[in-house]
């Protein structure tokens, strides 16, 4: 009989029931670390925060709770009102406005260009560069005297008048313009992917049915992305709530605090103006917001796999 | 002493209301070649991988040469599988994915370069040996599968529908390597598949799964012909067999059951004494296509032989012969003519019944009546 | 999906193409703007406009940033905090890197109860506005005798970056067939074995993502930056921003904006060299797994 029974040497033989133990425990042990990290540094600090909004700290966290006096105070103060309307128009424009030019760029992008890729990496850039350098950019594009308003000057539109960076009552808007400039692109890459993995027998069908091109992308195409819409507008928000860095490099706020977002206004009064619980709680405040949109978003994404 | 026993064997998946695996018994010979098959969802994977240890068991044991190795980890048990999508490690050459195996255990390495060698003689895979897995065809990588399994020479071999990625020719072919490979080596082997021809091509004897629960467990000539209950009746042979519900009568001195084509023309088909007891009630009529075909002047005296006219509904031709499809007490009923003498659909066949091997079931149990 | 555009579109296209191609231009003009103008003499830039190329090309703009810009108290230029900014993310590159592997290697090969719960939570942790941590990373960086230290922001980045890298492989070994580890396992492999051996040969496109993606993040960043170093532990970012702010004597302009490009130059380079390793990472974060 040729299947004869051969007995290996070596370190197999060794794995004893300690060995086996050991693996058991071994995936735990993996993740304990990142474990420990985030459970502390995400979950334990986010309430540490929590618990310092209901103090009166100033330069120095203090334990005397005061209830939901700085929530009032927030509530109150002017700053804080107009930072939050700020973050209100700057987050929908952005959006808004994301949303309309990725959505074009891919779809037109999606119709057999050539050099796509050379045309995607351009749109693409400014994602991989810092918010100060887009700022400072910007900045300096929009500046007053020397930025846009000279260079339509001097190519001939000599009333053309652009001081929205000093201006209280338009600098927010060259914040959406740098930002729409930085994030576009990446909503573009996004439905771009979106419409690479629509099924294409539809669209036949709809063809042979005979419709034209641009209804078919209106009445088909667009609606059969209603996921990617949610998860740009998920990303979206979450980087309009966190912006602080271009904020910081185009205005610090300013003037005055007509440029104010939640992000500064929490930096200022925690690090610069000695109000540790009051920036405290707009932290709270801002991590509210943001579940205010991820849980009916998770919701209606669990409900959906529900169903299917 | 068997090779492999499994005992009892329960599985629950955890949260699960219902038992995946609900008590399982089969012995298994040293060098036999077990199949176990059944639908989707039968539970055969479930015990393959309790077997390999790959999944932990919530009763009974597995025994292995008198050993109970129901809580070894997979390592262990000295049991090597063939997956279904084969499993290959895709950064490695074929040469590397066969000694994997006897690397980690410590061979030396002119011991693993001879066993590599080996086994791709055998697998004829020797030309593949430093090419990667994707490169390789689908019936190539099968044999670098198997050639890994072999390679560690283990107490059992577990294959887990291996061929059910490969087209129908390949998958042929694949079969009788398989086959030829087993009566050379004398290996254990169990083997998982859904399709019931392979099952019954390859085996020694065929374990016939259905919801957890072990329906037969028998050679293939046993499962063809003595199926234990309707659902191993139905599902062992292609095409499978038909089932008629009809009433035992008495009919002078013998029995016989009425059936009644599509035109009304009735039949009374004989059948077997040991349906006395059945006098008056109702069975269930299991028949297969070959059992109905064209009058033969051999079996024309036979007691159990009738003979009568049916319309033919559909007829499939396969080559070999032609599936004709006829309606008996309002069921579609196959019968296999001679390819040399083809009957059109809508008109009428002079059909012989051979009575002798057709079985009969209990309606409401549904297990085979016993002679 | 791109074959539908050959019947009789044609004039279409010549608009489709126009749009494409003016959207270029307005990706592309603030990168020409940062260029022109950091080559230029302040007197061209009061002269000139944005567009107008340098009458004289000049480095002086670059050399005062690099060297001796006043970034603040100091007037080193930028080049210490360059270096600041590669000593902080090359570590926090590879740690969050490696114990992303890790955690994604077992959350999906390795499940055990509660590891769906862990990866909730850490993609919870993707999610969470990093105002709320900062004020107590920052008591505890103090405590711990690492405020302003490099070693401090490394730490900052691991913690909070080990959640997307996590979220990387995770997705990415979910999709490597549980029966190849199965396989290993049967042939006697454990727990490092298989990772070592199988999946990590097969894991370079993710850990390409996961570095570039991590490498962007935080030599971006600018926040923790501000938040957690001062003074010889700043990164660029933060360099760059006083740079700009500084109130003192005239804007001088081409220095803001080579200052800005050397801040910019080693992310873009990055993206250039392997730019589809950082789309796959930012379509990634948005795929939910």
């Amino acid at each position: 009989m040729e299947h004869t029974q051969r007995r290996p040497t070596g370190v197999a033989r060794a794995s004893s029931g300690l060995m086996d133990g050991l693996q058991r425990w071994l995936p735990k042990l993996v993740v304990a670390p990142t474990f420990l990290l985030v459970g502390i540094g995400i979950y334990g600090y986010m309430l540490w925060t929590g618990v310092l909004s209901f103090t009166n700290s100033s330069f120095l966290p203090s334990y005397n709770f005061v209830g939901l006096e700085q929530y009032a105070k927030l509530m109150e103060s002017e700053r804080w009102i107009v930072a939050s309307w700020n973050l209100a128009i700057f987050g929908g424009l952005f959006i808004g406005i994301c949303l309309l030019i990725g959505v074009v760029l891919a779809i037109f992008l999606d119709q057999r260009i050539r050099q796509e890729g050379a045309i995607r990496t351009i749109y693409l850039y400014p994602m991989a560069l810092s918010m100060i350098v887009t700022g400072t950019v910007w900045r300096w594009i929009l500046n007053p005297r020397l930025g846009l308003e000279k260079l339509m000057h001097d190519w001939g539109w000599t009333s053309f008048s652009f001081d929205w960076l000093v201006n209280s009552d338009f600098a927010i808007y060259t914040i959406v313009m740098a930002a729409v400039w930085q994030a576009s692109g990446f909503v573009m890459a996004l439905f771009l992917a979106g419409l690479r993995g629509v099924d294409s027998s539809i669209i036949r069908a709809a063809r042979v049915d005979g419709a034209s091109l641009p209804v078919i992308y209106w009445k088909i195409i667009l609606p059969s992305l209603r996921p990617v819409f949610f998860s740009s507008v998920m990303v979206l928000a979450h980087i309009a709530i966190k912006s602080f860095d271009l904020v910081m490099a185009m205005t610090a706020g300013g003037p005055g605090y007509s440029t104010d977002l939640p992000a500064v206004f929490m930096y200022a009064h925690t690090f610069t103006r000695g109000q540790m619980g009051l920036g405290s709680a707009s932290a709270m405040l801002m991590l509210g917001a943001i579940l205010a949109l991820l849980v009916p978003y998770l919701y209606s994404e669990l409900r959906e796999k529900r169903h299917d | 002493m068997s090779q492999l026993e499994l005992r009892d064997i329960r599985k629950t998946y955890p949260g699960a209301l219902d038992e995946t695996l609900k008590g399982i018994n089969i012995d298994i010979a040293s060098g036999e070649f077990l199949t176990l098959v059944g639908p989707s969802g039968c539970g055969k994977s479930t015990l393959m991988n309790s077997i390999a240890g790959l999944e932990s068991i919530t009763g009974g044991s597995i025994v292995v040469e008198g050993k109970d190795i129901s809580t070894m980890e997979p390592k262990d048990r000295d049991i090597a599988m063939v997956f279904q999508s084969y499993a290959l490690y895709p950064t490695m050459s074929v040469r590397e994915n066969i000694a994997f195996g006897l690397k980690i255990r410590g061979m030396p390495k002119d011991e693993i370069q001879q066993e590599v060698e080996r086994v791709a003689d055998l697998l004829q895979i020797s030309a593949l040996l430093d090419k990667k897995p994707a490169r390789l065809s689908g019936g190539q990588q099968q044999r670098v599968a198997m050639g890994r399994a072999l390679a560690r020479r283990p107490k059992i071999y577990l294959f887990d529908e291996p061929l059910s990625n490969l087209d129908a020719k390949l998958r042929v072919e694949m079969r009788t390597e398989i086959k030829k490979l087993h009566q050379r080596l004398k290996t254990t082997i169990v083997y998982v598949t859904h399709d019931q021809i392979e099952a019954m091509t390859l085996a020694d004897r065929i374990a016939v799964l259905k919801d957890g629960e072990l329906q037969q467990l028998g050679t293939p000539k046993e499962v063809y012909d003595t199926p234990e209950n309707l659902f191993v009746a139905g599902f062992m042979g292609s095409p499978s067999m038909s089932f008629i519900n009809v009433t035992v009568e008495q009919a002078g001195a013998g029995l016989v059951v009425n059936v009644e084509g599509s035109d009304g023309r009735k039949l009374a088909l004989p059948v077997p004494d040991y349906l006395q007891g059945w006098a008056g009630k109702q069975v269930v009529l299991g028949i297969r296509p070959e059992h109905i075909s064209q009058p033969d002047e051999q079996k024309r005296d036979n007691q159990m032989v009738a003979e009568s006219r049916f319309t033919v509904e559909v007829t499939e031709p396969t080559g070999p012969d032609i599936l004709a499809v006829i309606r008996l007490n309002n069921v579609d009923v196959q019968c296999r003519l001679d390819a040399e003498h083809p009957v059109n659909w809508g008109e009428e066949a002079e059909l012989m019944f051979d009575m002798r091997k057709v079985v009969f079931f209990d309606p409401d149990s549904e297990k085979r009546i016993r002679p | 999906m791109t074959d539908m555009v050959r019947t009789g579109f044609r004039p279409s296209r010549i608009a489709i193409y126009g749009v494409l191609l003016l959207a270029c231009m307005v990706y592309l003009i603030p990168l020409i703007v940062m260029l022109i103008t950091s080559f230029k003499t302040p007197m061209d830039i009061r002269s000139g406009n944005l567009l107008a190329l340098p009458t004289d090309w000049t480095t002086i703009g670059w050399t005062k940033a690099w060297s001796e810009a006043c970034t603040g108290v100091q007037c080193e230029g930028v080049k210490g905090y360059f270096w600041n900014s590669f000593k902080m993310t090359v570590p926090a590159v590879m740690i969050s890197t490696l114990l992303g592997a890790f955690n994604g290697y077992v959350l999906s090969k390795w499940k055990f109860k509660g590891s769906d719960l862990l990866f909730g939570m850490l993609l919870f942790g993707c999610f969470v506005p990093f105002q709320v941590v900062l004020l107590p990373m920052a008591a505890t960086l103090g405590k711990l005798g690492m405020a302003n230290t490099t070693a401090g922001l490394v730490l900052v980045h691991v913690i909070y970056g080990v959640a997307f890298t996590t979220l990387f492989f995770r997705n990415y070994y979910v999709a490597i067939p549980d029966a190849l580890v199965k396989a290993a396992r049967l042939d006697g492999a454990g727990f490092f074995t298989i990772f070592f051996r199988i999946l990590l040969p097969m894991s370079t496109p993710i850990f390409m993502v996961s570095l570039i993606w991590q490498f962007t993040q935080i030599w971006n960043d600018f926040l923790f930056g501000v938040v957690f170093a001062s003074g010889d532990s700043q990164p660029i970012t933060v360099a760059l921003n006083n740079l700009v702010n500084t109130s003192t004597g005239v804007k001088e302009y081409n220095v803001d904006m080579a200052a800005a490009m050397i801040a910019a130059l080693p992310t873009l380079v990055v993206y250039i060299v392997a730019g589809k390793y950082f789309i796959r990472g930012l379509t990634a974060g948005s795929v939910k797994g």
